[in-house]
This record gives C-alpha cells, sequence and structure tokens, in this order.
C-alpha cells in the first residue's frame, strides 16, 4: 500500500511539475475563489446576525426583559422592583417602561406606531436609542407635551421615499396630534428625531412615562421592565439569579424576544447561502473532474501503456488522486490568503447594510466545514474520471 | 520457456466474427531471439498480446516458466506483467512527465525497489543501451531511436523473464533500426535474454533464432536461422549504405 502511494505520489509530482502550468494554475485559482465564496457569503450573514443581535440588545431589549405575569396588564409597584434589580450584582441598567399603540396625525397624515412611555434617564442605562438623534433632543425626565419619532415615521414630504406610512415628512418643533387607546387626545411638539439603522426604532415613537401616566391616570405601574447586564452571553444565568431574589413575573432574554424575527431573517440568508454553497460546490466538482477527465483521457494510451508494463490501476488512479489534493491544497491556501487580504479589508471598511454596517465574521467550524467539503469534492472529483478511464482495457487504450 | 497450445483469438460476437488467432501452438525456449512474421491480420501482434498477457486467448493455454498465466486474476497478472515481462512498443510510449531515468526507474519502484538500488540499477541499464549521458533528459528532448532505446531499458529494469518487443522499429528510419536490432541482439547473446519481436521487414530476419511465420491466425511455417553468418546477412539498408 505504502509502495503503491511512493509511486503514485511520484508519478503526480512529476505531471504537476512537469505538467501544463496554465491549466495546473487556472484550476487552482477556480479552486481558489470556490473557497473564498463558500466562507465569504456565510461570514457575512454571521455579521448580519450579529449586528441584528446587537442592535435587539441596544435599541429594543436590553438583556432581559419583564413582563406582567400572565392574565395580568401591568407590573405594579414598578418603582420597588425596579430598586431591587438595580441592587442585584451583574445589573448596569433597568429601565420601566409601557408600551402601547396610539394614533399620531400630521396635517391629514395618519399612522399607528408602537408609543413607548419611558422615563428618559433610566433609558440611558439600557438602551442607546437616545444617543441616535438626528435632529433636534432626546426627552427629558420631566418632559410633557414633547415628543420623539423615528425618522422613517417622521417620513418625507415625498411618500414615495417612505418605507412605511409616515407623517408626510414632519420635522422638529411641529405639533402633532397624538389619540390613544382610552380614547384621549393630546397635541405634542416634536422634539426629536431618531436615526438609529434600527428599523424598529426608526419606526416608533416616545414619550415619558409622567405623560403616560397622565393620560391614563396610572401610577408606578409599567408593562414592561428593560434589563441590561454587565456582560452579555450569560442571560439564562442571569434570569436565574433574579428568580432566586424573588422576581416573579414572567423574565424573556433578548434571544427569546427576537427568535422570531431574527429567526426569520438569519433563515432566509441562510437559504440563500444553501444555495450559494451549492452552486460553488458543483463548480469545484465540474471544474476538477474535467481536468482531470480530460487529463486522463488525452493520456488514455499512455495509461494503457502504463497498465501494460505493470503498474497497477490503483496506482494510476492515486496519482490523480494526488494530483487532486494538490490543487485542491494550493487552492485553499490561495483562497484562504485572498480571503485574509479581503477580511482585513472590510475590518477597516464594513459594508453598510440597510441595518448599518457589518464586517464578516469567520469562524473555525465555517473554515473546518469548507476545508472538508472541498477536500471530499476534491476527492471525488479526481477519483472518477481517473477510475472511468483506467477501467478500459490495455488494448483498447494502447490502440486510442 | 513459453508453451502455448491450441490458443485461439475470435473477435467480434453473433453473426461477425474475426478469428484472430485460429488454434496457434508453439514454443519459445530461454534464451531465444525468435521473430514473428507475417502480413497485417495475419494474429502476429494478437499472439504477442497474448504472451504479453495484455489479452486473454478466447480458448487454449499459455504457460510461461511453467506458470499457467489463463488462470491468473487481474491483479496476479498485473504482478506478473511487471515482474515477468518487459514489453517494448511501436511508439516508445514514455511518459512525457518524467526524464529517461525516470522512465525506467518506475517499473522498479513499483516492484518495491529501494531507491538507491533503482538509481544504480537505472543507469547501469541506461549506459548498457547507450544512454548513459542522456539521463536526465526527458523524452521530448530524446530523437526517436533514443526514446526507443530508454522504452528497451524500462522493459528490462525488473530483469524479466521474456522481452515482447512490438514491431519496435516501426517509427525508426533504417539506421535507428539496426540500432534498436544490434541492441536485441546484444541483450539477447551477452545476458541470454529471452526476446520475441514482430516485424513485417524482411531485412529483419537476419536478426532472428528462429522465425515464426504466420498467416489467417495460423503458424504458416517456422524457419531457423541459428547459423551466424545468415544472422548476421546484409540487410536493404545496409545494402544502401
Amino acid at each position: 500500500m505504502f509502495e503503491e502511494s511512493k509511486v503514485a505520489f511520484f508519478l503526480a509530482k512529476r505531471s504537476i511539475i512537469r505538467g501544463n502550468k496554465g491549466t495546473l494554475s487556472l484550476t487552482i485559482l477556480i479552486i481558489g475563489m470556490v473557497f473564498v465564496n463558500l466562507i465569504f457569503l456565510p461570514s457575512i450573514i454571521t455579521g448580519v446576525a450579529v449586528l441584528f443581535n446587537q442592535q435587539s440588545i441596544d435599541y429594543s431589549y436590553g438583556n432581559l426583559v419583564i413582563e406582567p405575569k400572565k392574565n395580568q396588564v401591568f407590573i405594579n409597584n414598578a418603582g420597588e422592583l425596579q430598586r431591587k434589580l438595580e441592587r442585584i450584582p451583574g445589573i448596569t441598567g433597568v429601565s420601566p417602561r409601557y408600551v402601547t399603540a396610539a394614533t399620531i396625525v400630521y396635517k391629514g397624515n395618519e399612522v399607528t406606531p408602537a408609543l413607548y412611555a419611558i422615563n428618559p434617564d433610566d433609558e440611558r442605562t439600557v438602551l442607546k436609542v437616545s444617543t441616535k438623534v438626528s435632529s433636534g433632543s432626546f426627552l427629558a425626565g420631566e418632559d410633557t407635551g414633547q415628543i420623539v419619532l423615528g425618522f422613517r415615521l417622521a417620513g418625507n414630504e415625498n411618500e414615495k421615499l417612505d418605507a412605511i406610512p409616515s407623517l408626510g415628512g414632519v420635522d422638529v418643533g411641529k405639533v402633532v396630534e397624538v389619540t390613544f387607546n382610552n380614547g384621549v387626545t393630546r397635541q405634542f411638539r416634536i422634539k426629536g428625531i431618531l436615526t438609529s439603522n434600527s428599523f424598529s426604532v426608526d419606526s416608533n415613537a416616545y414619550i415619558t412615562r409622567k405623560e403616560y401616566e397622565d393620560v391614563f391616570g396610572l401610577e408606578d405601574r409599567a408593562n414592561q421592565i428593560l434589563v441590561r447586564t454587565r456582560e452579555t452571553g450569560n442571560e439564562n444565568e442571569m434570569r436565574n439569579t433574579l428568580l432566586s431574589y424573588g422576581v416573579q413575573e414572567e423574565i424573556w432574554t433578548w434571544q427569546e424576544k427576537s427568535a422570531n424575527f431574527l429567526n426569520q431573517i438569519i433563515g432566509s440568508f441562510n437559504i440563500i447561502n444553501f444555495i450559494g454553497t451549492a452552486v460553488s460546490l458543483v463548480i469545484a466538482v465540474i471544474v476538477i473532474f474535467i481536468v482531470i477527465f480530460i487529463n486522463t483521457v488525452y493520456r488514455r494510451k499512455q495509461i494503457g501503456i502504463l497498465k501494460a508494463i505493470g503498474i497497477d490501476r490503483s496506482i494510476i488512479i492515486k496519482s490523480y488522486l494526488f494530483q487532486a489534493l494538490f490543487i485542491f491544497a494550493i487552492g485553499t491556501l490561495m483562497g484562504g490568503l485572498f480571503l485574509l487580504i479581503i477580511l482585513q479589508l472590510l475590518a477597516a471598511n464594513p459594508i453598510v447594510f440597510p441595518g448599518g454596517p457589518v464586517a464578516p465574521v469567520v469562524d473555525l467550524p465555517l473554515i473546518i466545514r469548507s476545508m472538508v467539503s472541498l477536500f471530499l469534492v476534491s476527492l471525488i472529483a479526481g477519483y472518477v474520471p481517473a477510475w472511468i478511464t483506467t477501467k478500459e482495457d490495455i488494448l483498447s487504450a494502447i490502440r486510442g | 520457456m513459453i508453451i502455448c497450445q491450441d490458443l485461439t483469438k475470435v473477435y467480434g460476437m453473433g453473426a461477425v466474427q474475426v478469428k484472430a488467432l485460429a488454434g496457434v501452438s508453439a514454443k519459445i525456449r530461454k534464451g531465444e531471439f525468435v521473430g514473428i512474421m507475417g502480413p497485417s491480420g495475419s494474429g502476429k501482434s494478437t499472439l504477442l498480446h497474448m504472451f504479453g498477457l495484455l489479452d486473454r486467448p478466447t480458448s487454449g493455454s499459455i504457460l510461461i516458466d511453467g506458470v499457467d498465466v489463463g488462470a491468473l486474476d487481474e491483479g496476479a497478472r498485473t504482478q506478473f506483467r511487471l515482474r515477468r515481462l518487459g514489453y517494448v512498443f511501436q511508439d516508445y510510449a514514455l511518459v512525457p512527465e518524467l526524464t529517461a531515468k525516470e522512465n525506467v526507474y518506475l517499473p522498479s519502484m513499483a516492484r518495491g525497489m529501494a531507491a538507491q538500488e533503482c538509481t544504480l540499477v537505472c543507469s547501469e541499464i541506461l549506459t548498457l543501451v547507450g544512454l548513459g549521458d542522456r539521463i536526465h533528459h526527458l523524452p521530448g528532448e530524446m530523437s526517436g531511436g533514443e526514446q526507443q532505446r530508454v522504452a528497451i531499458a524500462r522493459a528490462l529494469v525488473n530483469r524479466p523473464t521474456l522481452l515482447l518487443a512490438d514491431e519496435p522499429c516501426a517509427n525508426l528510419d533504417s539506421r535507428n533500426s539496426r540500432i534498436i536490432l544490434d541492441l536485441f541482439q546484444k541483450l539477447n547473446r551477452d545476458l541470454h535474454q529471452t526476446i520475441v519481436m514482430v516485424s513485417h521487414e524482411e531485412w529483419h530476419m537476419q536478426y532472428f533464432d528462429r522465425i515464426i511465420f504466420m498467416k489467417d491466425g495460423l503458424i504458416e511455417k517456422e524457419e531457423r536461422r541459428s547459423d551466424e553468418g545468415e544472422r548476421h546477412g546484409t540487410s536493404p539498408g545496409a545494402e544502401g549504405e
């Protein structure tokens, strides 16, 4: 077996060194590009997932979301719960809020966005929404009659530019009419416009808790409390900690709250990625197969002669396998170097997606998976044509 | 020694059948230089292919040094070709990416010979065939005659029981043909190498100990040319020079 491999390696090595350099280089280049494609698209998808995850934490949920117990609308004594939570080690911010829907009208344009009633100071400890004011300023603690809108909600005068129903290009200082779901209607001056790259934030409206409680006659309640923890990734552990401190409300992690939305997006991307990967591997199979097949068919007579002088068929097949593996190895190495350059460039200049800048994320399992799949594809694409050509009987091969 | 008995080879299926060998029995003794001659389609190459284990007879048997080669499976036939037979083809059939030395090296390497021994044997044999100074040249850098000598060296490297040559001079001019035939003769005389060679050139007959004439798949006649004078008669090529 070892002797066979030695002879096969000898034949493959000489064929590579003294064979057609142009064909070999082109084949290696194609395999290199296939390897880049196998890694690049998934790394972008992972980058998008990382971005969306971070956006979920920074702009929508924090790390944990506390909601009322089953069959209850509000969390009572929200202030007391907030203080309890703030004392728990590992928690860096707590923000009780009311989440509702309201109808906002401006010059005949009517929208029904999600309306968040927040304590701006508490909100700053959990989310980064307040840092994304593109025009005007964010809410202050005692503000009444003031509203902050996402830029998508504010919209454009030319409604064709709007991605969602909007107020038709309303700006800071203008007054809008807000009708709450208890029927109360109030006028609000627009204090600020948010531009965050987070679709949900840019489509929402924000007022103070004080205003909301005044409209609804509520006090010290909330229907959502957001919690920021010092570390991200240990949410389940922190949930248990909260339970051990006697928090009896429903506790959700940000992953659970954003699961459906994220899963749909990532699921869609993964389908595209699967198609891309399959096409890449098919290209790799076809290229290596054609190169080896043409090589073997062109050398059909030579293969017949080698068999005639006593060189075992398995040695000849192995020699082509070694050539295919050489193409795989150098192609992968070259593709890896090319990928490294692309990743460096993109780390410095990330691609700006609608959701924000995305830097590709390459992890070891992805590299290993790509290498293994390309390795297997190379083996098959090298073996099959060599097997087919060497199957021919000696005399037919010699006669050509 | 090769002994073949009632060899037949029928090509084709059904109604259209071609009988390439129609019952050939022959004996090749150790150390003989035998020529197989005859017109096209007489079955001379088919017989050589049977001796070289490149094809299987439809019926009949072949014994090479007492081994019934017809009973060997494909793996054993490959090993037999590698270890016991040497084959020289009409068109040299060298691996273009291998140098002269590497082409010769290949069968001995496949046989499992140590690298050092391989190198030594290859150099010896290439010197024997007159190519001691061309061992690092690729086939593309050598003339047809030189390539054929490399092919002969490759056939000899594993010290075969039997050297088979299928019209080895067909692609060579008369000068190079004579070099090759002289080389065969030298190998036959000095190393007692058994050689069976197919040829259709009449002037080659002078080199053979014995000639088997074939016609229509049968041995038409045999002619022994053991006399030294006869074996070194003038060739048509030589006459002209």
